[in-house]
């Protein structure tokens, strides 16, 4: 009897510390951070209920509408020059070359280096006076070109700067897929005289669909929420012109410590990343049924 | 034996070009980064006329960089030491038991998806009232939460990987289940271990928005923040700037290259050693 009582409370002891550490630290102040995104604060410190008043002052904005926009270029351009790039990163280490690992270990660097390191290398190539990318630039256009002062270029920059970071996850992901297509498939095509393009095309691409619609999932969500690299390039500027919805939380909460707005967009944050999430679950539960 | 023809070599040459041109592209900004960083500060020439330490000297002359590295130590650490067993006894429940509501388990997977900057707004709030704002433990204790559910759901796998016969044999011995638990069951997993802690431990490195928004103390901050500040105040000392850059690097690509062969299986799957 002693050993049932033990086996049916165990699990949940097991869980007991995760599980208080998960509601104490992260569900509640979900919870209490809706609450924020619904009052408003005087400069008395005395809280008062706004309703959605909060949300609507925010929908009223053009800077807000900047921020949804540059979120989405943010996002799509780092997608659109990720996805290509990583396809030709993948299929080069699966390949059957010595040197593959070697080189997945160099693809892998910007991955693992802090946003502020790698925002540190890039703002130095386009320096004005020193960086290489700047001088290209400036000759090519015959006049001094500053990049971080023009609101296009500034948006390119901090677009390419995330797709140098974000490119070796998704080559990962793809190259897991990769590697557990069966040799026989490429084998027969070959057979039936397929030439290398309509073997990646018609065997490559719709087995590795899987992969690729989870590390995109997780590439836009990631981006999505992305202060610290922004924050760090451009601060948002000039003007908002890379200013993100993330960034412009981060400066609203932990600069002008304005906790009501921050929480308001951190809940229009959530509720964005909840639709990714769906999708999200239902790929990989997709993914674990097949197994 | 077939001799190799000249499409051979052409492939082989393409196949080359393909690699060297992404290697390039990866490998410029660190390499440029580095130059600079060895670099005089007015020397502009694409390949440097000659050589100096005087930026890395300079960083390690002043006494608060030290504390920036032994903070960042210690916040990733203390994360390292309070993720692992928390989340290893979560997964071990979740991969070995029948409970109720086992099925819930999924939410690990999607918990870290949610945006940690949006909970990080209440989170202020939490810490100042439980008199932890401005400590190392709020910072930990952030980077512990929206490091465990992941930390959970590998942890699980690597478990299940496990062959349960020889767990069973042991309990049937007359082991305890948490004996059996620490050793057993996870010496049979060190390269998941491993592979958890170096994932944690780049994570918690590199971050610097929680400790940013956790803690105003200059004597509190992180590498990575301090780098921020750097940023800020160094106006365009790109050596210094590097150089601070190039040494905040070394520690998670020294732990990535050792082990990264547990460390890329351990997140993608087996088939990538």
């Amino acid at each position: 009897m002693r050993y049932r009582v033990g086996k049916v409370t165990l699990p949940y002891l097991y869980l007991l510390s995760a599980t208080i550490l998960l509601v104490g630290l992260l569900v509640l102040p979900f919870i209490s951070g809706i609450a924020m995104s619904l009052q408003s604060m005087k400069l008395s410190g005395e809280v008062k209920w706004v309703g959605l008043g909060n949300f609507l002052m925010l929908f009223r904005e053009s800077r807000f509408a900047t921020d949804v926009r540059n979120s989405l270029f943010y996002i799509l351009g780092n997608i659109l020059l990720s996805t290509p790039f990583a396809y030709g990163a993948a299929l080069l280490i699966s390949s059957k070359f010595k040197q593959a690992f070697v080189f997945r270990g160099i693809f892998l660097l910007p991955w693992i280096i802090a946003p502020v390191v790698s925002t540190v290398l890039f703002r130095t190539m386009v320096d004005p006076a020193m960086g290489p990318v700047a001088k290209m630039l400036s000759t090519m256009a015959g006049k001094q070109i500053i990049i971080l002062s023009n609101a296009n270029l500034a948006l390119i920059t901090v677009i390419v700067h995330s797709f140098w970071r974000s490119f070796p996850f998704i080559m990962l992901f793809l190259a897991a897929g990769m590697a557990s297509i069966p040799d026989e498939l490429y084998e027969s095509a070959v057979v039936d005289g397929a030439n290398g393009w309509k073997r990646f095309i018609h065997i490559t691409v719709p087995l590795t669909s899987n992969q690729l619609g989870l590390s995109l999932l997780m590439v836009t969500i990631w981006t999505l929420h992305d202060a610290e690299t922004i924050y760090a390039f451009t601060q948002g500027g000039p003007g908002y012109s890379t200013e993100t919805l993330a960034v412009r939380l981060f400066k609203m909460s932990f600069i002008n410590f304005d906790l009501n707005m921050g929480s308001t967009i951190g809940v229009i944050l959530i509720l964005i990343s909840l639709v990714f999430m769906f999708f999200y679950l239902k790929l990989s539960i997709g993914k674990d049924m097949e197994k | 034996m077939r001799r190799k023809g000249v499409a051979f070599y052409v492939k082989e040459s393409l196949v080359w070009a393909a690699f060297l041109l992404i290697a390039i592209f990866v490998l410029f900004p660190i390499l440029w980064g580095l130059r600079t960083s060895l670099t005089p500060r007015f020397d502009n020439g694409f390949i440097p006329a000659k050589l100096t330490l005087e930026h890395y000297s300079a960083i390690f002359s002043r006494p608060e960089v030290w504390r920036y590295f032994g903070n960042s130590l210690i916040i990733s650490f203390g994360t390292i030491l309070i993720v692992l067993p928390v989340s290893l006894l979560a997964a071990y429940a979740i991969a070995r038991f029948k409970f109720k509501g086992s099925q819930f388990s999924i939410v690990f997977l999607i918990l870290p998806l949610l945006p940690a900057i949006a909970l990080l707004v209440p989170l202020i709030a939490y810490m100042n009232f439980l008199h932890l704002y401005n400590t190392f433990i709020a910072v930990v204790l952030v980077n512990v939460v929206f490091s465990m559910p992941f930390a959970i759901w590998m942890l699980k796998n690597f478990i299940l990987a496990n062959p349960i016969g020889i767990e069973e044999a042991a309990l049937i011995d007359g082991c305890s289940r948490i004996r059996m638990l620490v050793q057993i069951a996870v010496p049979m997993m060190t390269p998941g271990i491993v592979s958890v802690a170096v994932y944690i431990f780049i994570g918690a490195w590199n971050n610097y928005m929680y400790s940013f928004a956790l803690s105003t103390s200059p004597l509190r901050r992180v590498l990575p923040q301090a780098i921020l500040g750097f940023l800020g105040a160094w106006g365009a000392n790109w050596g210094g700037l590097n150089a601070i850059g190039i040494l905040a690097m070394i520690p998670p690509v020294f732990f990535f290259l050792l082990f990264q062969k547990w460390f890329v299986a351990g997140l993608f799957g087996q088939q990538l050693k």
